[in-house]
């Protein structure tokens, strides 16, 4: 049985998950790019093993993720106890501790397209512009970001929209506390709980659109990119 | 007076770079060298793309590096152009902006219609790189390269991604070019056309190090070793084993020489063009083993005594033999090359050749090293 369809719906969690997204993607692509590049062209045999522990997020049960960052960022882990010594408050079940377990969540879907951007890119246009007396700024500005444009767009698309759907992860390190920590699809998952369809339907919707729509233009752009030139 | 000084060892994967080159302050040297032999990799030690782990280098008295010091200087500061090889064009920029980029905006305006002038490519400023063929993408990487005033310029297999009958017409306009640069520039090909086309002094550079540096004339003659003699083009070398008076032969048969042949002789080396076929002084017995007419160039294959194959052009006016026939050769005293195996062969044996010069006599040990050499002199 549906429920009373005038019950208004709290929109907290849509504000919280778009910020979580936006800054969840802010944060990493200012960790991945460093990250990627280095990737992309070390001869270290420690590449390997830095690619694995990037992409493990990819194959791990969220609940395994999120039981281990659980235990990172808890009163009594490693970087909780840091945390509490820095701000005074705990980590986990914070708006904080969900940004950090966001990062860590998202991090391939940052980092594998730009790393793939990197490879394909004309490194020695690169060195080009170093002889030609550019700075590292404005090489990375002028030469290397026109460059992997596709890639740079792939990655925050994707990092935005993983970030957005996380369910598991969230629900073990951020809990589930309304107006800090309940995103979209932990409101969605206690309005279904409490047989809520209609709001249910209402976010569930507003999630799927705002997705299509967003993949859409992405996925639009970069075949404009991809078949058009540069003019 | 040498204006760049480059000794460096780099070390890298199973590859060992070891250089020790003086490159002339004016005019074009070509490094010379097959694939794989380091020759990239010393231009881009020159441009600052890579550190060598020992060395120092130098350009025009200033020290951009030097290990001991751990002194290094940034490819930003060193005031060199680099044309890569396929060019590296900004693919995002028009033609304009690619050759102003190494200028501060305020100059752009003023010296870029200078140079698509002087290269002719005025036509092309709006262009993007991939709308441009492949001398014009050249044209636009030399103008990119040279608007900043390097003092040096260095160029990375210019031609390699052309078609033979591009490189004619491009190697023209690029001396065209090149010709009237006042700063040295260092070319780094496989091509012994486009060395010989735009060089005035070749290096020659096989497995990391340089074997022979000269005028491009010298050494195309005068090759002295068997590797730079295969480098620079070389086809027919007769191994020699017996060194006498006027006198070099191997089991392939002898050549009388009007001089006294250097004890330091391995090899003969012959141009296919100057072998002559069944002449009264041909003495060397053959066996034809293909004959073929391409582009214009009748070419033969023989095969001597000991197996060792020799390549022959033949004139049109010439009775061209059929394959399986058996011929005389003619090897003309004045067009063949003595050459010895390698330069550390000529370290080696420089100090016999002191000593016999000293003494007028050799020794027992000494012909005893000959002969572990696999040669004796009678």
């Amino acid at each position: 049985m549906l429920t009373d369809p005038v019950v208004p719906i709290d929109l907290a969690p849509i504000w919280i998950t778009l910020k979580v997204a936006a800054l969840t993607v802010v944060i990493l692509l200012i960790l991945s790019m460093p990250l990627a590049w280095w990737l992309a062209y070390t001869r270290s045999r420690y590449k390997v093993v830095i690619e694995s522990v990037t992409a493990l997020p990819l194959v791990l049960p969220p609940t395994v993720l999120g039981f281990y960052l659980l235990l990172l960022l808890g009163p009594n882990g490693p970087l909780g106890q840091g945390w509490i010594a820095l701000t005074g408050s705990p980590l986990a079940f914070s708006f904080s501790g969900l940004i950090v377990a966001s990062c860590i969540y998202s991090l391939p879907f940052v980092v594998q397209p730009l790393q793939a951007a990197f490879e394909s890119m004309d490194k020695r246009s690169v060195e080009a512009a170093w002889t030609l007396g550019a700075s590292h700024i404005k090489t990375f500005l002028l030469v290397i970001i026109p460059q992997i444009r596709r890639g740079l767009l792939t990655a925050i698309v994707l990092g935005f929209a993983h970030t957005l759907g996380e369910f598991g992860v969230v629900l073990m390190v951020g809990g589930n506390i309304p107006g800090e920590t309940q995103v979209v699809s932990i409101a969605i998952y206690e309005l279904v709980e409490v047989l809520n369809y209609e709001a249910a339907h209402i976010l569930s919707a507003g999630l799927l659109v705002f997705s299509f729509v967003v993949l859409f233009l992405v996925y639009g752009i970069n075949r404009r990119w991809h078949s058009g030139s540069y003019a | 007076m040498s204006d760049i000084y480059i000794q460096a060892k780099l070390q890298r994967q199973g590859f060992t770079l070891d250089i020790d080159l003086s490159v002339p302050a004016r005019g074009v040297t070509a490094i010379l060298g097959p694939s794989g032999s380091g020759k990239t990799t010393l231009l881009r030690l020159l441009a600052g793309l890579e550190k060598p782990q020992q060395g120092v280098i130098s350009h025009s008295g200033k020290t951009w590096v030097d290990s001991e010091t751990h002194t290094f200087i940034s490819p930003q500061k060193r005031k060199v152009g680099v044309v890569f090889q396929d060019y590296a064009l900004f693919e995002h920029m028009t033609v304009e902006n690619n050759i102003g980029f190494g200028l501060p905006a305020d100059q752009r305006s003023q010296a870029v219609p200078i140079w698509l002038d002087k290269l002719k490519i005025r036509e092309l400023a709006q262009r993007y790189p991939h709308q441009l063929s492949g001398g014009q993408r050249q044209r636009v990487a030399l103008a990119r390269a040279l608007i900043t005033e390097p003092e040096l310029l260095l160029l990375d297999e210019p031609f390699s991604a052309m078609d033979s009958h591009l490189k004619k017409n491009l190697r023209e306009q690029l001396l065209e070019v090149v010709a009237q640069l006042q700063q040295p520039v260092v070319l780094v090909t496989h091509d012994l056309n486009e060395a010989r086309y735009l060089a005035d002094t070749i290096a020659v550079m096989i497995n990391g190090s340089i074997h022979r540096i000269d005028k491009c004339s010298n050494v195309f003659k005068e090759p002295e070793t068997l590797e730079v003699a295969r480098v620079t083009g070389w086809h027919n070398f007769l191994p020699i084993t017996v060194i006498q008076a006027h006198k070099v032969s191997s089991a392939w048969g002898d050549v009388e020489l009007s001089y006294e042949p250097s004890i330091d002789t391995d090899w003969l080396a012959i141009r296919p063009e100057h072998i002559r076929i069944n002449t009264q002084q041909a003495n060397i017995e053959a066996n034809v083993i293909r004959v073929t007419e391409l582009d214009g160039i009748r070419e033969m294959v023989c095969q001597l005594k000991d197996g060792t194959c020799l390549y022959l052009q033949v004139t049109w006016n010439e009775l061209l033999p059929v394959p399986g026939s058996h011929i005389k050769l003619e090897l003309p005293e004045q067009h063949i090359k003595p050459l010895q195996e390698t330069v550390n062969a000529l370290a080696h044996t420089s100090s016999i050749k002191q000593e016999l010069k000293g003494g007028g006599r050799i020794s027992k040990e000494q012909s005893c090293a000959l002969v572990d050499r696999g040669k004796s002199i009678a």
